[in-house]
């Protein structure tokens, strides 16, 4: 049973890129276990909401917290908080083998490769351990930095469009992995049957602002985001 | 789990992996060799040996640097210049060859961290603008400073003769070798590891390698340490080899011959930096034949650059992953035949 102050808090952040406004006084409590998903149309501040949390991108006003405590994280020092990322398309590393790739992410721990290769089991991909990711097709790939996210054991595990390019069978594989991730998940996705089928909560952004916040029944039937992001057909 | 991590274990030894050869054996191997070489080669031949072996750790250093971190120095003629320098007032004032030389590493590794700290911050073009400066700059300093450094002459270096049953060259190469040959067995582990992982994961993708939890400004700023390292001892070695040091024998020419060397040789493959630092003591000493066989001292001194690019260009065509890419080529090509027989096909 979690406290309230566990797990990661955005407060009202924002963020401007000179006269853009990505991040308009953004607020989100991302309780441990639940799956999170963000939605919104494009250029909606999404990723620079990862981007921010990340480290990439510091916002001009706001906060953050982690387990009720101050958080700012350098990129580098995420994993060190039981936080991973993957990045939209393939943060990839060509010039490594597929297990190389993985073992890259392993910062802690006994017998790297055994974690390596837990990791690369976990995603199907073990028998691609020796290859070089350039010579793999797009979806194993993908599969090889969600490998990569997951070998540090996160806490917090943040995929960014984790099924763009992948067919109906990836994103039902990918379905099934956030489920049994046994982790707190937060998930930026464009393809709305896995978002509504894995997320627990759906934050909505529009032109940088949070338009609604709640279970995905809810948030499909608000009338806000049917006109912002979904359409009528949702 | 545990029936996980037995599969994990299966999978992973069952999967064909790439040959390594043992350091360790390649080095003993490399020594016996040299020290076969020494006995047989005549003097001035013995001398050359020695200079690739002085060539070797610069371009062992660089190719890590370059190659496998992906940060480009046009700058190490320079830091080959500190340490030279470095040794040779060491010497002058004590003469303690082996102290000398672990001053004279020391000091270059000081000046390629803060070389190192800048570049780290820099890319592409800009760090390139960097590392050019520091080749132009740190020889005139030796005209700035010439009461310590004594200008355009230069500084002898003060060595003690070696035993008299061997001659001054074997002597050179020896002690050259052993400096290479170590420094290619430290590089080697120190680039299968961890830190070599980083450094390439740093080269191919810096947002996924910050996002893996490497920390890139120090990866980079330990890169070029090392190589600074590498650089400091080269330099250092050829002081020894000429028992002098003068900017004249650190030009930007110098700086990059290197990266040539390394980028024919193939980058990134301590094969290709040897094969650089033979081209590097090869291309020059054709140059210079030709050059005193047309009479002509202008052609000689330009010769070896022009030969230099001619061989980029070539090997480029024909080989873009240099010369160590093109035994690698072929090596697939022959156990792909073999398998094929196996298979009986």
């Amino acid at each position: 049973m979690s406290t309230p102050d566990q797990g990661l808090a955005l407060h009202h952040l924002t963020v401007r890129f000179g006269g853009l406004l990505a991040l308009d006084d953004v607020s989100l409590r991302v309780t441990p276990g639940r799956v999170v998903g963000i939605i919104g149309p494009n250029g909606a501040g999404k990723t620079t909401l990862f981007n921010v949390v990340c480290g990439f991108v510091g916002a001009q006003a706001g906060s953050m917290t982690l387990d009720g405590r101050p958080f700012r994280a350098r990129p580098h020092h995420l994993v060190r908080h039981g936080i991973a990322r993957t990045l939209q398309g393939v943060g990839q590393f060509n010039g490594l083998s597929v297990l190389e790739n993985v073992l890259a992410g392993v910062r802690s721990g006994r017998k790297p490769e055994q974690q390596a290769a837990a990791a690369l089991e976990r995603c199907g991909i073990a028998e691609h351990a020796r290859q070089m990711p350039a010579t793999l097709p797009y979806a194993v790939r993908k599969r090889v930095e969600l490998a990569r996210a997951l070998v540090s054991k996160p806490r917090i595990l943040m995929l960014d469009e984790p099924a763009g390019g992948l067919d109906t069978d990836e994103i039902r594989w990918l379905e099934t992995l956030i489920r049994e991730a046994d982790t707190t998940v937060m998930l930026v996705e464009h393809h709305m049957d896995l978002v509504m089928s894995v997320c627990d909560e759906i934050l909505v952004l529009d032109f940088g602002k949070p338009i609604a916040f709640g279970p995905p029944d809810t948030i499909r039937n608000d009338p806000k985001v049917t006109d912002a992001y979904l359409g009528a057909a949702a | 789990m545990t029936i996980v991590r037995d599969r994990v274990a299966t999978t992973l030894h069952a999967l064909p992996g790439k040959r390594r050869i043992n350091p360790i054996l390649v080095v003993v191997v490399a020594g016996a060799i040299i020290v076969a070489l020494t006995y047989t080669l005549p003097a001035f031949r013995t001398y050359q040996l020695a200079t690739v072996g002085a060539y070797f750790c610069v371009t062992a250093g660089l190719t890590v640097l370059t190659g496998l971190n992906g940060q480009l120095s046009l700058g190490h003629g320079a830091l080959m210049a500190t340490g030279a320098y470095t040794l040779a007032l060491w010497q002058n004032k004590f003469n303690m060859l082996i102290p000398g030389v672990i001053v004279a590493i020391l000091v270059t590794t000081a000046v390629g961290a803060i070389i190192g700290l800048a570049a780290a911050r820099l890319r592409g073009p800009y760090l390139a603008g960097l590392t050019l400066a520091v080749a132009v700059v740190v020889p005139s300093i030796s005209s700035t400073f010439d009461g310590t450094f004594n200008s355009d002459q230069g500084l002898p270096v003060a060595l003690n003769p070696p035993p008299e049953s061997i001659l001054v060259e074997q002597w050179q190469a020896w002690v050259c070798w052993i400096a290479a040959l170590v420094t290619v067995l430290a590089l080697a582990y120190l680039t299968r590891g961890r830190f070599g992982r980083d450094m390439r994961a740093v080269r191919d993708d810096e947002t996924a390698a910050k996002l893996a939890g490497i920390s890139v400004a120090r990866t980079q700023v330990l890169a070029f340490v090392v190589s600074a390292a590498c650089a400091g001892l080269g330099g250092a070695l050829f002081a020894v080899l000429s028992q002098s040091v003068s900017p004249g024998a650190f030009p930007l020419t110098l700086s990059l011959f290197l990266l040539m060397a390394i980028v024919i040789g193939g980058l990134g493959r301590l094969v290709g930096a040897l094969i650089g630092a033979l081209l590097l003591v090869a291309l020059p000493a054709i140059a210079q034949e030709i050059g005193q066989s047309a009479g002509s001292q202008r052609l000689e001194g330009n010769l070896a650059l022009t030969f230099f690019g001619v061989v980029l260009v070539v090997v480029m065509i024909a080989a873009p992953g240099g010369l160590t890419s093109i035994r690698l080529r072929r090596t697939k090509t022959t156990r792909t035949r073999n398998e094929l027989k196996q298979k009986g096909r």
